[in-house]
């Protein structure tokens, strides 16, 4: 057991004990807060990958930027504390036998040692750097590049042509 | 990458293109001129099937596979700008009726259709990612367009947050996939389950979350009890072009998905897409009978539509009849498309101000008081159910005879049983508008009826000369991966 | 000169397809504009598109002159299933082309005529808005007739085989609320609908039978495959034939299915004269002449032909003399006419069937639109005369011949052309009947004897009926008001007359004996034709027997004119005989007691015991439908909303107020579905997994 192996189970417990914990707590703002924890982990697990660059936008964007957009939004609004509607009781524990059967199935089929591993590309030194990755989303990936930008246009103008009515209603 | 890859994806660039022009010119339009903005929407919608139609049977694979030209996505971008052209001109005066008139509506349109058009010639399956996406998210916003309505954001709401849920499975799946073979490409896929030995089983859990995410898309049982609530919420103008060009679209990547890409697994999806359309087929028809409501009849109808469309997939694990599954899926989703089209737009023709008139019972006296929308919706009726002379006949006939050749006997039995059933709910419209007495309130709108006339002619016209269509459609192959 | 090249080039045949497309256009013209613009613009719009459909079939006519043998031309491949393949082309040769001619033609004629005819009848019948709709409908019957002839296979015939059977149908009943009872009209079309529904049955299954035998319905390949394998299936070509022979029998009005074509004279005179007479009628004799490859390997089908059209060709006669209609008098003389034809294709003379057809679309056209003119004349006088008010018998039938006479003097022009039209239908020579009846003759001479007798005894007859309706309608003096007061109708109604009453003077020169021009025309079409040498002793036997009826005639009604209310002098004469004829020997009688009483017996049976109590009361509502509505409602509501939502809604109810009902429902349809999707996906998975 290398140190790397020892570095991500422990990191990986800890992202998934935060994702537990962020969707299991009732208070909105600490659900934010439990989100922000577990986007640091993972982006600790991309460092341990070699991909710093990855890592460093995953903390400025989603952990810094997102965040604290929504931690805005939550705090605002007031909602951090509003319970969510009721829970209907069979529910609950049906939704967590099926999630855990889901979890199952998956964990078994990555465990099981007979499937096909892709094969892995040669690092180079370049590897994860942003002129790389630069590279790479300009030439191999430009398609999915462009159209995602597009994308994100459009769910800009669709968040606006929704609030937009609203207000107009309001006055 | 040079100007051939970029003529490659010129439709798609012309309409998400023309959508960020129109964004800013719809700025200098004022509010009660929006025509102008549909108007050019449409030229816009027009410059991109010239564009389709002047590399008509050519085959090339552009950005290193990212996309692929075919007949088959030519086809179907043909497909999804017809649908889109006919989906604008019915939604003109709905808005302007419901009073939600804005010159958003067509460009998010006109985004969804680039999401389309992008599905159709995906060649990654980052890009089919994206395409879903593309094609999904205007038209959640489009579903809440008549907010402050409860039902229609209720609608939006719903679709929404189940879209992002089957999203979730989608982006999952390919993960897997691209886990078991390192890489995205759909012909990289070929090539992994070829080398293998046996086929990897992460590729086929991958597959079939893939399975999941769009089988939500195109509504199959069981990813499918959104629909009615969806459809019956949203504007009907958005539902028309929902339950047409989605439907299109999450088909035009599971064709591409199963039948090009992952044939070497067949043997193991068969069977489960085969249960698959089989359920739905039956799910759909069955539910339908007892809505009272005019859409929620329709939304299960397209689901059950979805079923016969599904059955393309099974039929296609027979090599041979591949090609020809293909084909009849094809022809099919047309069939739908107009039928479906002019049955919406019957629709909204029925449909009041403040969204009454949607109930079954409202169409009573249909047929004294406006005998030709009356018989334009016979007719659609009749298409939906399956009889001649009109081109769902032929689409049924078509899909059946291939079910068929791939020795799926039981399952076109299904089909046929299920049809039988649908007549029940179909034919119950033509009995209420012409056999029951009534004053409905109707409108005549001079681009709604015309849209109502160009379906109608096409069902009836491709009922007794479908071959033309055929003829189009035998020049659809989808490109062979295997090269 | 160039026009020389481009005929001589066969660039001609590529207009063919305007051919259909003319009457087409003019339909949808008169659909979109025709109530807008009048009826001048309707009339004209419809006559035109006609006119430059037949000037299209004259340049086809020139090409064909170039290039005898012809050409097909594809529009589109219509089905292709299996190895069912047919394409919808034209075929452009020398019998279809003579066909086209015609038939544009004569429609020609008929519109122009038509546009004065249907001006007064719809004034007179006091519905003007039905004027566009008639040429509508004409125009149809034109492109449908077009489609027929120029098909280039059975089935593409068998479309316009429908589609005039179609225009004739809503033609019949084109003034559906008029007539016996207020239906007689519309009973009248369904009665002929009914009756060519049982010819079409024939042609279907012979058509099945080709395609079974065959495994085409192209001509040439069927005509191929009859050439080669001819001998040794004559059984299958003799069943083929027999079963076209049912639908010719049902289209061109023969034994026994002719029954329908004496009422379809209730719709316009127009009507008549074109579709019940010039041109639809005639189509089953284009048919057995189109398919004279299949006839002529077969010698016991071509007797039973010839047989079939010989004794429809007596037996009509017989019934014509009988009639006081003056309509129904042409109509059943039509039946014999069309019963010569047959007879002729039955005897392997196709090239006569052809030519008779030809000069009876002329004369028989003109015969109707003169006595249509008549028809019009005397109600014009029954206007004027209760204009004056003179008195008149209630009800009054303007097309009893009873009610006629004496019109020589005030009808001049449709005097002269009518009795035109009557010698050529009688064949007194040197008009048009002379020369194709006489062919026919010699023919029946050659081949059968008996044949030979009956059918010159049919035209014994059609003389002597003729000269009975000349007198009775233009000589003696009126015998009622309106006869007295008719007057002449305006030129465009007589000029069309004028130019028929020219073509069936002249059209017998079209195949003169010991030129035989259409004989050599249609050589190229159809294979087995044969140069009918003129006989002396047939043209001498004919004309004497026509002489001997007119004599005949004469005696009886011309020499001392029957009075009005004075019975027919033919009634003392023959007796019985006369009253048989006058009922149409009671065939209509016979075929309802045989046919339609025990056909509605059952059908009531049918709907009243077995559909409306036992299937509809009982298995229907009790069985069926509740197992339907239970099974769908188990599933949407029960399932749907009940198993999955119900017990969300339950349960919600329980625990929370009824003000948070909705929301809370809305979410949990959410989750509930986003449930549903789980299942589904997990399935999925453990299928892939484990299965």
């Amino acid at each position: 057991m290398t140190i790397d192996l020892v570095l991500f189970f422990g990191l990986a417990l800890i992202a998934v004990v935060a994702a537990i914990a962020m969707i299991a707590s009732r208070n909105a703002v600490y659900s934010a807060l439990f989100l922000v924890f577990n986007f640091l982990t993972v982006a600790t697990l991309y460092l341990l990958l070699n991909a710093a660059f990855i890592a460093v936008v995953q903390v400025t964007v989603y952990a810094g930027a997102i965040m604290v957009l929504f931690l805005f939004v939550i705090m605002l609004l007031g909602t951090e504390r509003e319970s969510i509607g009721g829970r209907i009781r069979w529910q609950m524990p049906l939704s967590i036998v099926l999630g855990l059967a889901l979890a199952g199935e998956l964990a078994y089929v990555l465990l099981r040692n007979d499937i096909v591993q892709g094969p892995l590309a040669d690092l180079t030194v370049e590897f994860g750097s942003p002129a790389s990755i630069g590279r790479v989303l300009f030439n191999e990936y430009l398609v999915p590049f462009e159209v995602t930008s597009i994308l994100l246009l459009v769910a800009m103008i669709g968040a606006i042509v929704i609030t937009r009515k609203q207000r107009e209603e309001g006055k | 990458m040079d100007w051939q890859d970029f003529l490659s994806v010129l439709p798609f660039i012309i309409v998400a293109g023309w959508a960020t022009i129109l964004l800013l010119v719809d700025l200098w339009i004022p509010a009660n001129r929006k025509g102008i903005t549909a108007g050019l929407a449409v030229l816009g919608l027009i410059a991109a099937i010239a564009a389709v139609i002047s590399r008509f049977g050519i085959e090339r694979e552009a950005f290193d596979g990212m996309i692929i030209v075919d007949g088959f996505s030519s086809f179907l971008q043909l497909l999804f700008l017809g649908v889109g052209v006919i989906a604008i001109a019915q939604a003109y005066d709905y808005l302007r009726r419901r009073d939600i008139e804005r010159g958003e509506y067509y460009i998010l349109l006109l985004y969804s259709l680039s999401g389309m058009l992008l599905m159709a010639s995906a060649g990654d399956l980052i890009v089919v990612f994206l395409a879903v996406e593309l094609l999904s998210i205007p038209l959640y916003v489009l579903a809440a367009f008549a907010i402050p309505k409860a039902d229609s954001e209720e609608s939006a709401l719903k679709y929404f947050l189940l879209g992002a849920f089957a999203s979730g499975f989608l982006v999952y799946g390919i993960a897997l996939v691209f886990g078991s073979t390192g890489t995205t490409a759909l012909s990289g896929m070929v090539a992994a389950i070829e080398s293998a030995e046996t086929t990897p089983i992460l590729l086929l859990v991958g597959s079939g979350m893939i399975l999941v995410g769009l089988g939500f898309k195109v509504a199959a049982v069981p990813f499918h009890m959104w629909t009615p609530d969806v459809y019956q919420g949203a504007p009907t103008s958005v539902t028309s072009f929902m339950a047409v060009g989605a439907k299109a679209g999450g088909f035009a990547a599971l064709l591409r998905i199963f039948i090009s890409a992952l044939p070497g697994a067949a043997v193991m999806w068969m069977p489960l897409t085969m249960w698959i359309a089989a359920l739905t087929m039956a799910w759909g028809n069955i539910a339908a009978i007892s809505q009272t409501n005019i859409k929620r009849m329709l939304a299960y109808s397209s689901i059950a539509h979805a079923g016969y469309i599904f059955m393309a997939l099974p039929a296609a694990a027979t090599p041979e009849v591949a090609p020809e599954a293909v084909r009849a899926a094809l022809f099919y989703l047309v069939t739908y498309a107009i039928t479906n089209l002019g049955a919406w737009g019957v629709v909204l023709a029925m449909e009041k101000a403040e969204g009454s008139g949607l109930e079954i019972e409202d169409y009573s006296g249909l047929g004294k008081k406006r005998p030709a929308l009356a018989l334009a919706m016979a007719l659609f009726m009749l298409s939906l159910t399956g009889i001649p002379p009109t081109v769902g006949f032929m689409g049924k006939f078509y899909l059946f005879q291939v079910v068929i050749d791939a020795n799926l006997i039981w399952l076109a039995l299904v089909g046929v049983v299920t049809s039988l059933i649908s007549a029940y709910y179909y034919l119950r419209v033509i009995v209420v508008m012409y056999m029951r007495d009534g004053e409905p309130e109707v409108r005549s709108e001079a681009l709604l009826n015309s849209t109502i006339f160009i379906t109608a002619f096409g069902t009836f016209f491709f009922g007794i000369l479908p071959g033309f269509l055929l003829k189009m459609i035998n020049q659809v192959s989808l490109l062979d991966l295997f090269r | 000169m160039v026009l020389l090249e481009v005929v001589q080039g066969g660039g001609l045949f590529a207009y063919a397809p305007l051919i259909i497309a003319l009457p087409i256009l003019g339909l949808i013209t008169n659909i979109i504009f025709g109530r807008r613009l009048g009826e001048r613009f309707a009339g004209i719009v419809a006559s035109g598109v006609v006119a430059l459909a037949f000037v299209i079939a004259i340049l086809q006519f020139l090409a064909l002159q170039a290039h005898p043998e012809g050409v097909t031309i594809p529009i589109a491949e219509w089905i292709s299933v299996g190895s069912l393949s047919v394409s919808w082309a034209i075929k452009v040769d020398t019998l279809s082309t003579t066909m086209m001619l015609m038939v544009t033609g004569v429609s020609t004629l008929i519109h122009i005529y038509a546009i004065g005819y249907m001006h007064e009848d719809v004034r007179f019948q006091g519905d003007p808005g039905r004027y566009t709709r008639f040429f509508i409908f004409f125009n149809l019957f034109v492109a449908a007739m077009m489609v027929l002839v120029s098909a280039d296979n059975y089935l593409m015939m068998f479309v316009g085989w429908e589609g005039v059977g179609l225009c004739s149908y809503l033609l019949i009943g084109f003034w559906y609320e008029k007539g016996e009872d207020g239906i007689g009209n519309a009973v009248a079309g369904k009665k002929a609908f009914i009756t060519n529904r049982i010819g079409d049955f024939g042609f279907l299954i012979a058509m099945f039978l080709i395609f079974g035998a065959v495994g085409s319905l192209g001509f040439e390949e069927v005509f191929d495959w009859a050439h080669a394998f001819g001998e040794e299936n004559v059984l299958i070509i003799s069943v083929i034939t027999l079963f076209m022979l049912l639908g010719v029998a049902g289209k061109s009005a023969q034994l026994p299915l002719f029954v329908w074509l004496p009422d379809a004279m209730a719709g316009p005179t127009p009507v008549s004269a074109l579709i019940h007479a010039a041109t639809m009628v005639t189509a089953g004799v284009y048919l057995i002449v189109r398919s004279n490859p299949l006839f002529s390997v077969t010698a016991s089908t071509s007797n039973i032909v010839a047989i079939v059209g010989t004794a429809t060709a007596f037996f009509a006669a017989t019934i014509a003399v009988g009639q006081f209609d003056i309509k129904k008098v042409l109509a059943y003389s039509t039946i014999s006419q069309l019963g010569f034809m047959v007879a002729a294709a039955g005897l392997g003379a196709y090239v006569a069937a052809i030519f008779h057809l030809i000069n009876h679309a002329f004369f028989k056209a003109l015969l109707f639109l003169a006595s249509g003119s008549v028809i019009q004349g005397i109600e014009a006088g029954h206007h004027h005369a209760e204009h004056e008010g003179a008195d008149i018998e209630e009800p009054f039938d303007p097309q009893d011949m009873r009610n006629m006479g004496g019109l020589r003097s005030r009808m001049k022009v449709t005097f002269w052309v009518y009795l035109i039209g009557a010698l050529a239908l009688s064949g007194f020579p040197p008009l048009a009947g002379f020369f194709s009846k006489d062919e026919i003759l010699v023919d029946a001479r050659l081949e059968n004897p008996a044949l030979f007798f009956l059918l010159l005894a049919a035209a014994f007859l059609t003389t002597f009926y003729m000269g009975r309706q000349v007198f009775l309608v233009f000589f003696g003096k009126a015998r009622s008001e309106p006869a007295a007061h008719a007057k002449e109708n305006p030129p465009v109604m007589w000029v069309p007359l004028v130019i028929l009453g020219v073509l069936s003077v002249v059209s017998g020169a079209l195949n003169l004996p010991k030129i035989h021009t259409l004989t050599d025309w249609l050589g190229t079409t159809i294979e087995h034709v044969h140069i009918t040498e003129f006989s002396f002793s047939v043209a001498g036997l004919a004309v004497v027997f026509s002489i001997v009826a007119v004599v005949l005639a004469w005696m009886i009604y011309g020499r001392k004119p029957i009075e009005k209310g004075e019975a027919d002098p033919l009634r003392k004469i023959l007796g019985p005989i006369f009253v048989g004829m006058e009922n149409k020997w009671w065939v209509d009688e016979l075929y309802d007691f045989l046919f339609i009483r025990p056909y509605v017996a059952i059908c009531w049976f049918l709907a009243d015991v077995v559909d409306w109590r036992i299937l509809h009361d009982w298995f229907h509502d009790s069985v069926l439908a509740s197992a339907y509505r239970n099974g769908s409602q188990w599933l949407a509501q029960v399932f749907d909303l009940g198993i999955i939502d119900g017990i969300g809604n339950g349960l919600g109810n329980i625990t929370k107020g009824a003000s948070q009902r909705l929301r809370f429902v809305e979410t949990g349809y959410v989750r509930n579905y986003a449930l549903a999707i789980l299942v589904g996906g997990l399935l999925t998975l453990t299928y892939f997994i484990f299965g």
